[in-house]
């Protein structure tokens, strides 16, 4: 076999990956969960079960476990801008997502975990203006600015800022997953072909008004009574520090 | 150059592909039954490779701890045979104990002797693992040394010290780094409240918000000659014999446990909805069951014997399986391997044995059951001298009855060092944005 032969007979297998690939995204597309907006309380079947009482905000230190990283996101309106104008100046929740996620322990949980988090945030004065929730997608060629709009229409207005973003390409995104060490793999066959579907560990980042991630939560541990008693935690901090200038 | 750009097409068609295809956590309820609850990307159904951390031997090769891969896969060529080791230099570390990051594309193994901590990527390719970083300064930056347990938590890494730096006694604590590397906090041992500030083991119930600790011995004790140690009876009494109950999220400890004689590796229970977990003594030779009583507080009680203690067979490791029925226990000094019916966790029962070595001490099983290894280290100076210091990765197919030896790595014949820590790999594992990376070079 010559080598250009060679080359198109792999390039033929490379298309033909690709396209039982795109099948299974179709067939999971068509699977995507559905899920109300309206519900501001995780899905209880998807939830983690939570056996104990929190310890009270405020009663336990939250560690500085690493800089938010930094990187060129695109807005909703395509606008290109740092990251860090979104995870600096406000107590910032962060989780990676992608609109048609299907799976009830992903992105489907973290949207109502948020969506929890949001309500009850907002129903506190000292704590609204000081939070911010953010939605980056893992997925730029699907979720483009216009797609994330779509996809955020659905979110009820409240007078806690939820952002979401995306970005250009793989290679704006591969250094923010870097950097935040959040993990995508896939599984591949014997010969390193991509076999099937993503996966990743669900996580999700509380990170300070400096910019520094103090918290990661996961689906074993992701729960809302925590996440606000956190955040309460990181206001009362920051709130001793100015007191203390 | 063309064929470059038609290769950076295809990742980003795969990348986008896949991406949408879904990004799904792997279910719980596979891979090795002793993994962290935060861990994902586990293997489902038969595992490739088996990762084994082995301590360097004086005059054996590089005489440096080594990392080395097996490969466990029945339907394999190398079936049963090394196919990569790597050697982390400097001598020996007395390495012993491994654990994934929580998304198991590192593997952090910690030495006893000289407190470093090496990193290993096993994620960009499974069959080869490479390492990527070593943190040397754990003692100058948190007092503790010898790493044991390495235990994953989102984005973090827990290391428990056996030891501390000031006078090798069994006082220590924990280290909390990033999965960067990076020390984020440290947290003692309870020494009050009945704490005898050792430490061992970790294991943590998340959904209870409890972190269950065991505790060991120091390094004075640990790099000395057992037949030495055991005569010493001052020394015999610096063992730990307490475990301790944490507030996870506070990381502060709440109950001591009163466990004499050295509880070693922690079990919770796999079950859904169980909240009980299961250790063995090495010095009573006993089973421990950890839970909360009616009133709901946390207590310890002895359940079993292993063996006859007063002959101390010292019970090392246990593995406990998918469903929380059965319990397989290792005794080093007897050399034997012994299976506990745990159906009811208070009365556990054995239910069968056999010798599998003449020293044996970690052992670990596949989620079905079906596969357990064996390795024959305990520690540099504990090991069994002359004929009777096998060194060895032996595999096992259990039925349900009996164990049946499926293949044997020689670690003397084969000059790999002494046997100790497993952990398995996967080759269908990968990480995705690899490809990218890689399109970009």
């Amino acid at each position: 076999m010559t080598s250009s032969v060679r080359r198109a007979a792999e390039r033929g297998r490379v298309l033909a990956a690709a396209a039982a690939l795109a099948g299974a995204v179709a067939a999971l597309a068509g699977a995507v969960a559905v899920f109300s907006v309206d519900a501001h309380e995780p899905d209880a079947a998807a939830a983690p079960l939570m056996d104990f009482v929190p310890p009270p905000a405020g009663s336990y230190p939250l560690h500085a476990i690493m800089r938010a990283p930094d990187g060129a996101v695109l807005d909703l309106d395509g606008r290109r801008q740092p990251l860090r104008h979104f995870t600096s100046g406000k107590i910032t929740l962060l989780g990676f997502m992608y609109a048609s996620c299907s799976d009830p322990h992903g992105c489907p949980l973290a949207y109502q975990v948020f969506h929890t988090v949001r309500h009850r945030v907002a129903t506190r004065p000292e704590l609204r203006d000081r939070v911010r929730l953010v939605s980056l997608s893992f997925d730029p060629a699907r979720d483009t600015p216009r797609a994330m709009r779509s996809y955020m229409a659905g979110v009820a207005p409240a007078a806690v800022e939820w952002a979401f973003l995306t970005t250009e390409s793989p290679r704006r995104l591969v250094p923010l997953l870097d950097g935040f060490g959040q993990d995508v793999r896939v599984e591949a066959d014997g010969g390193g072909r991509p076999l099937g579907p993503l996966a990743h560990v669900l996580k999700v980042f509380l990170i300070d008004a400096r910019g520094t991630v103090r918290e990661i939560y996961t689906t074993s541990y992701l729960y809302p009574e925590v996440i606000l008693n956190d955040i309460q935690t990181l206001h009362l901090q920051s709130a001793t520090q100015r007191t203390m200038r | 150059m063309r064929t470059h750009s038609l290769g950076r097409i295809f990742v980003g068609a795969v990348i986008a592909a896949l991406a949408l295809a879904a990004l799904v956590p792997s279910p719980a309820g596979a891979d090795e039954t002793c993994n962290s609850p935060y861990m994902a990307n586990l293997i489902k159904g038969q595992e490739d490779y088996l990762y084994v951390w082995a301590l360097g031997v004086k005059g054996v090769g590089d005489g440096a701890d080594k990392l080395v891969t097996i490969d466990v896969n029945p339907a394999s060529k190398s079936y049963g045979k090394v196919i990569h080791k790597l050697s982390v230099g400097g001598g020996r570390g007395e390495a012993h104990h491994m654990g994934f990051t929580d998304d198991r594309r590192f593997l952090w193994a910690g030495g006893l002797d000289n407190s470093r901590i090496s990193i290993f990527d096993v994620g960009g390719d499974p069959a080869r693992p490479k390492l990527v970083k070593s943190i040397t300064d754990m003692a100058a930056k948190t007092g503790y040394v010898g790493p044991h347990t390495f235990y994953a938590m989102p984005g973090r890494m827990l290391v428990q010290g056996l030891s501390n730096a000031k006078d090798g006694g069994g006082v220590t604590g924990m280290a909390l780094y990033s999965n960067k590397g990076e020390l984020v906090a440290t947290y003692p041992m309870p020494t009050t409240d009945g704490g005898d500030g050792y430490g061992y083991d970790i294991a943590i119930h998340p959904q209870k918000n409890v972190m269950l600790t065991s505790s060991f011995t120091g390094k004075k004790n640990y790099m000395r000659a057992l037949g030495d140690l055991v005569k010493d009876a001052e020394a015999m009494k610096r063992f730990g014999n307490t475990m301790a109950i944490w507030d996870l999220k506070a990381m502060k400890p709440k109950k001591v446990l009163s466990v004499p004689g050295a509880p070693l590796e922690i079990r919770w229970s796999l079950k859904d909805g169980d909240t009980w977990a299961i250790t063995a003594t090495a010095l009573t030779s006993k089973l421990w069951l950890v839970k909360p009583d009616a009133a709901g507080e946390w207590q310890a009680k002895e359940v079993a014997v292993i063996g006859d203690p007063a002959k101390i067979p010292l019970p090392v490791d246990i593995s406990i399986n998918k469903d929380g029925t059965g319990l397989w226990v290792n005794t080093f000094m007897d050399g034997k391997t012994r299976y506990f019916d745990l159906s009811n966790p208070e009365q556990p029962k054995q239910i069968y044995e056999r010798a599998t070595g003449k020293q044996v001490n970690m052992i670990s099983q596949s989620w079905d059951g079906t596969r357990v290894y064996i390795a024959s280290s305990l520690l540099a100076n504990w090991d069994k001298g002359g004929a009777d210091d096998e060194q060895f990765i032996r595999g096992f197919r259990w039925d349900g009855k009996e164990l049946s030896p499926t293949f044997e790595v020689d670690f003397n014949k084969e000059k790999l060092g002494r046997a100790h820590h497993m952990k398995f790999g996967s080759k269908t594992m990968k990480a995705a944005y690899d490809l990218e990376r890689t399109s970009r070079r």
